[in-house]
């Protein structure tokens, strides 16, 4: 089966976030939002990070610049890695890779050890208190089985998702990237051609990586890397294996996502305590 | 809308939402339309791909604006002084389309040599101090010849002597006089020309704040769509209408799309961005004070005692307008059925008329104050946190003696009562709460703002006691006619006479309005082919002319799947983006209202790429319903194509479109006023606001001081959220979406008040004071207005204090209830505030 791929053109995005609530509407993920309960974010974004409740969240980052200001908008959600450094930790089996790339969480096998979340280079998988397991993007893979595009890509009016064959989709977002970069968008480029083996959401980050928030280079843990060695072996016993893991994920190992760009406010330093 | 009709004769968008892919350049001023209105977006982009400039003139860097090829910064109210600056460079640069202007518009006609225009006052000619308002004589056009009707049997004009029709007097047509050179000093060219020749890039920048170089980017990328074959299209929204001279902000840029020959065109226009779904339909169906259905003005009291006044007064002496008693008739016996006879003059007198008491949002509060409103229908409105100057309306609402809330959720108009800080025990206002169906809960046309009026199903039940609009109108309906039958009372007839034939086996049933509104020849109740058949002698009723073959096969009458609204046929000749068989568009299913303009005056498109009608020699080819006369019919059904003419603009009645307009209340041509709260003296003129402003007397209003409250404040909407945020912040996903009210502002002026990022602050004039949180950007900048830096703050207005989710402070309660000089819309969108750290 050919691989597929989401391209986000956050180019064309206008942050409307019609793609993060419809996301919610066709999941049934509920509003995570209790009366008047989300902090002050420090920008038009909704909350600081993808929750339990929340697959597809629409970041908010700007900077002066000598030509005007920079607002990049971006696509926070799963990637949907070639190598998914979820799959390879989580202890039950529950992320599967399917035939066209999507990287799938099954919430009936999930045990809610949140290692998925951990060894994400991206934390991308969080989890859902009330429910006791992790959620991420499933790619809508019960849309695209039926040969429909994912709820987030029909949904958005700007046409800066696309959805198809993971090559047209790469070669798309190479286009894309030249013209910007014709058009004076020195640092555009293209964000998951080959990082992490290849994702299957690929993200044209019209001011470039760093200003999108996107990790340069990333690299699975190495207490991923043990872990994937180790798990052939027989002679350990799982829940052993468990136990150091969650330790050394505990202590910090792995990628910490950076914060959200917001100007310094008390109010975010609240949000970042509690998290 | 005002501003429209002056100009071109309907106050509708001229173009629609597809048809932006067509523009060489996109000019966004006055509305935010990516954030606002997302889909637009999507041809925005198409138009983007194919090598289209996008431009957003905006006060701040909003999400519109970091998808533009150019932003440009504007203080809120200025915009007349930026277009009158662009129209300058044009003229000055010879960049005007020459064979469009000369013949589609009115740069020829001769003006009254008595008008003039004082800089030193900024007054027109014609100023009468005492009553505060313009007598417009001199605006006038000179007049050539006379040109009486002819209402011979073989004449144009034989209908008005056909039995049953009203008597009036028949109207003689004022042929203008005309200088072909446009050499006269006193043609419009030259009186345009003069008083946009003080529009200097400089004194514009200097009003605006928009730096001269930004200023003239913006100016040489637009103005270049002036060569014949190029468009340029204008979005706008409130950015433009809610200002004491909103109406004037429209003009401007009408009399500037005019000179770009970007009127008719594709990919041309003036854009009026609807901000709801449905507004176009709402102001088709005559929800405006002064309006009945299809735009005819209500009778007033001075000017409209009898039928044959109404007739008179208000029928064009030339062009498609000259056909208005036959649409008016046709209307009144729609609402009065067969009580409409000739003899009664169709019931004419039933009709209620205005008195001078002004019958606008504003005026109805200030009515409610002074004693005459007693109580109160907001049907789908929420005005405690809408309004402007929300808090005095809230105030007077506790004056009515009853108030009814028909909505989806309780807003805080219907809870205005126990809001917090009100005393609920002294409020005596009998509050009646009727809960509504929702969209997709009911069935019914949507008209877009591109005017495509499409059917909408029912899709789902209405959960609990919600019922549909229409329903709760015809329930109300029925109790009031059997209450005025049973008992009298003041005007039963009002009630007892009406025809109100909407219902099927006692339940109210739309269609069968869709059918009154479409038109039908009375003897048989077949539904008329289009509001050609109409006549003006009682043999035709019709609610809603301009919509009339919307709903006409009398195959399936009662079934809206099969009637043109309902068609979803998606053929595209010409790749235009036209769409002929998706739903209809009024008038007479035309896509491109002015098409006629789109071709040169050997009716040869100006791009042949694009061409809506083209003449071939013989006959007119077109892929648009042409929108001007382009053939004859003659009784014996001969049809005789009309060869290429120059009347473009056939709902005026000079048939071109006037760059110079008399029938306004505050001058022929835009000019540049302050705000009513302004931070700055008029630099271009020695008039500081509109002199015809509307309740600028009024006490409610408690102007301030710019020296109290030296910062510029706007108001404004978010994606996420619609309106009083009444259906959004009861959404959960929606109210997730945007859960906080904020007030954004530059880094410079948190500097200056000691606020930080996420800081609450309080932001307060002479109307009130509200708290929320500070979001500090980099997006708005400070404004250097003639040397002085004036400040900016903007605020989203979708917060108060009812809600399921999400609340916050009600932005409108600092916003002015001052009003347009022709529309009274509010002045939401420039006033004065200070800011603190709460």
């Amino acid at each position: 089966m050919t691989e597929s791929a989401i391209l986000y053109d956050s180019s064309k995005c206008s942050a409307c976030k019609g793609c993060q609530v419809q996301c919610k509407q066709w999941n049934m993920m509920p509003s995570s939002l209790v009366k008047d309960g989300y902090e002050y974010t420090g920008s038009y974004q909704s909350m600081a990070d993808l929750n339990g409740d929340t697959r597809i969240l629409i970041e908010f980052r700007e900077e002066e610049a000598p030509n005007g200001i920079e607002w990049a908008f971006s696509r926070r959600a799963c990637f949907h890695c070639t190598n998914p450094t979820c799959l390879d930790v989580c202890p039950v089996g529950a992320i599967s890779k399917l035939e066209n790339g999507t990287v799938k969480l099954d919430s009936t096998k999930c045990i809610g050890c949140k290692y998925c979340t951990a060894a994400c280079p991206f934390e991308v998988p969080k989890y859902r208190e009330n429910v006791g397991v992790s959620n991420k993007c499933t790619l809508c893979d019960d849309r695209t089985a039926k040969g429909l595009e994912p709820a987030c890509v029909k949904t958005c009016p700007a046409a800066a998702l696309t959805f198809g064959p993971r090559d047209d989709m790469i070669t798309a977002g190479k286009t894309r990237v030249a013209e910007l970069k014709t058009a004076g968008f020195s640092k555009a480029e293209l964000y998951g051609d080959t990082e992490m083996g290849g994702m299957h959401s690929l993200f044209v980050a019209k001011y470039g990586y760093e200003a999108h928030g996107l990790v340069r280079d990333p690299k699975s843990s190495e207490a991923v890397n043990a872990f994937i060695l180790a798990k052939p072996l027989a002679g350990i016993g799982v829940a052993a294996m468990l136990g150091v893991l969650g330790l050394s994920f505990l202590t910090g190992i792995g990628y910490n996502r950076d914060e959200q760009s917001v100007e310094t406010a008390p109010a975010d330093d609240a949000a970042k305590e509690e998290k | 809308m005002a501003g429209l009709a002056a100009s071109f004769g309907r106050g509708a968008m001229t173009n629609h939402f597809c048809d932006f892919k067509n523009a060489d350049v996109i000019l966004t001023i006055g509305s935010n339309n990516a954030e606002n209105h997302p889909v637009t977006m999507a041809w925005v982009q198409e138009a983007r791909a194919k090598g289209g400039k996008y431009i957003v003139v905006d006060p701040r860097f909003t999400r519109s604006a970091s998808l533009a090829d150019v932003y440009a910064p504007l203080r809120s109210g200025t915009d007349i002084s930026f277009f009158g600056g662009l129209m300058n460079y044009i003229i000055e640069k010879e960049l005007w389309q020459k064979e469009y202007v000369t013949n589609y518009t009115t740069a020829t006609f001769l003006v009254n040599p008595e008008y003039k225009f004082t800089d030193t006052d900024g007054l027109f000619s014609g100023w009468d101090d005492t009553k505060s308002s313009y007598d417009n004589a001199t605006w006038k056009y000179q007049v050539e010849k006379e040109e009486p009707w002819d209402t011979s049997a073989t004449g144009p004009y034989a209908w008005t002597k056909a039995p049953g029709v009203p008597a009036f007097t028949p109207l003689v047509n004022k042929v203008a006089k005309k200088d072909p050179t446009m050499q006269d000093p006193n043609c419009v060219w030259q009186l345009t020309k003069k008083h946009y020749a003080r529009y200097t890039p400089e004194m514009v920048s200097k009003i605006t704040g928009c730096p001269t170089d930004k200023l003239l980017e913006v100016y040489e990328i637009f103005a270049a769509t002036g060569e014949p074959g190029k468009a340029g299209t204008i979005l706008y929204g409130m950015g433009q209408t809610q200002h004491t001279y909103g109406t004037q902000n429209v003009r401007a840029m009408a009399v500037l799309q005019l000179l770009l020959g970007n009127i008719g065109v594709p990919g041309g226009g003036i854009n009026a961005l609807r901000g709801e779904a449905n507004v176009q339909g709402s102001t088709d169906m005559g929800v405006l004070s002064n309006n009945l259905p299809s735009y005819h003005n209500v009778p007033t009291q001075a000017k409209h005692k009898t039928l044959r006044d109404w007739i008179e007064v208000e029928t064009a002496s030339a062009g498609y307008q000259s056909n208005k008693p036959k649409f008016f008739v046709s209307q009144l016996k729609e609402i009065y059925g067969p009580y409409a006879t000739a003899e009664n003059d169709y019931a004419y007198d039933m009709l209620p008329k205005l008195n001078a008491i002004n019958h606008t949002h504003i005026g109805v509060f200030e009515s409610i104050g002074e004693g005459i409103v007693k109580g109160m229908m907001c049907w789908g409105q929420n005005p405690a946190v809408g309004g402007p100057n929300a808090s005095f309306e809230r105030e007077m609402m506790a004056k009515l003696d009853w108030l009814v809330a028909v909505d989806l959720w309780e807003t805080e108009t219907a809870s205005f009562w126990k809001a917090p800080g009100v005393d609920s025990a002294s409020i005596q206002t009998e509050v009646f709460m009727l809960p509504a169906s929702a969209h997709f809960e009911k069935q019914g046309s949507v008209s877009n703002s591109g005017r495509w009026v499409q059917w909408r199903y029912k899709a789902v039940d209405s959960p609990g006691e919600a019922t549909d609009d229409f329903d709760i109108m015809h329930e109300l309906y029925k109790k009031l006619k059997d209450l005025f039958e049973a008992d009298g009372g003041p005007n039963p007839d009002q009630f007892t006479k009406l025809h109100w034939p909407y219902e099927t086996d006692g339940k109210a049933d739309i269609t069968k309005v869709a059918q009154g509104m479409n038109g039908y020849t009375v003897k048989d109740g077949k539904l008329a082919l289009n509001f050609t058949k109409l006549a003006a002698d009682g043999s035709t009723a019709c609610g809603v002319w301009i919509y009339s073959g919307y709903f006409n096969n009398n195959d399936a009458p009662g079934d809206p799947a099969q009637q043109p609204t309902g068609s979803r046929g998606k053929e595209d000749p010409g790749d235009l983006g036209l769409f002929p068989k998706w739903a209809f568009s009024w008038p007479l299913n035309r896509r491109l209202l002015y098409n006629r303009a789109s071709a040169d005056m050997q009716g040869k498109p100006w791009n042949p790429a694009k061409s809506l009608v083209e003449w071939d020699g013989t006959k007119w080819l077109h892929n648009d319903v042409p929108d001007f006369g382009f053939q004859v019919a003659t009784p014996d059904g001969k049809i005789t194509p009309t060869p290429p003419n120059n009347k473009a603009f056939i709902m005026t009645t000079e048939q071109g479109a006037a760059l110079f307009a008399a029938g306004l209340k505050d001058g022929p041509l835009p000019e540049h006023y302050e705000p009513f709260e302004s931070p700055t003296t008029n630099l271009l003129n020695g008039g500081q606001s509109n002199p015809a402003l509307t309740f600028g007397k009024a006490t409610s209003v408690q102007p301030g001081d710019p020296k109290k409250y030296p910062i510029v404040c706007t108001t404004y909407r978010v994606t996420e959220h619609w309106q009083t945020g009444g259906m959004t912040r009861n959404i959960p996903w929606l109210a997730e979406a945007m859960p906080k009210m904020f007030v954004e502002m530059s880094k410079e002026l948190a500097k200056e008040k000691g606020v930080v990022n996420g800081d609450q602050v309080r932001v307060f004039n002479e109307r009130g004071s509200i708290e929320m949180v500070a979001m500090v950007t980099p997006r708005f900048k400070p404004f250097n207005i003639d040397g002085k830096v004036v400040h900016q703050v903007g605020m989203p207005w979708h917060w108060g204090y009812a809600g399921g989710q999400a609340t916050g402070a009600i932005a409108n309660d600092l916003t002015p209830n001052v009003g347009d000089a022709n529309t009274s819309i509010p002045e939401y969108k420039a006033y004065l505030v200070n800011v603190e750290k709460a």
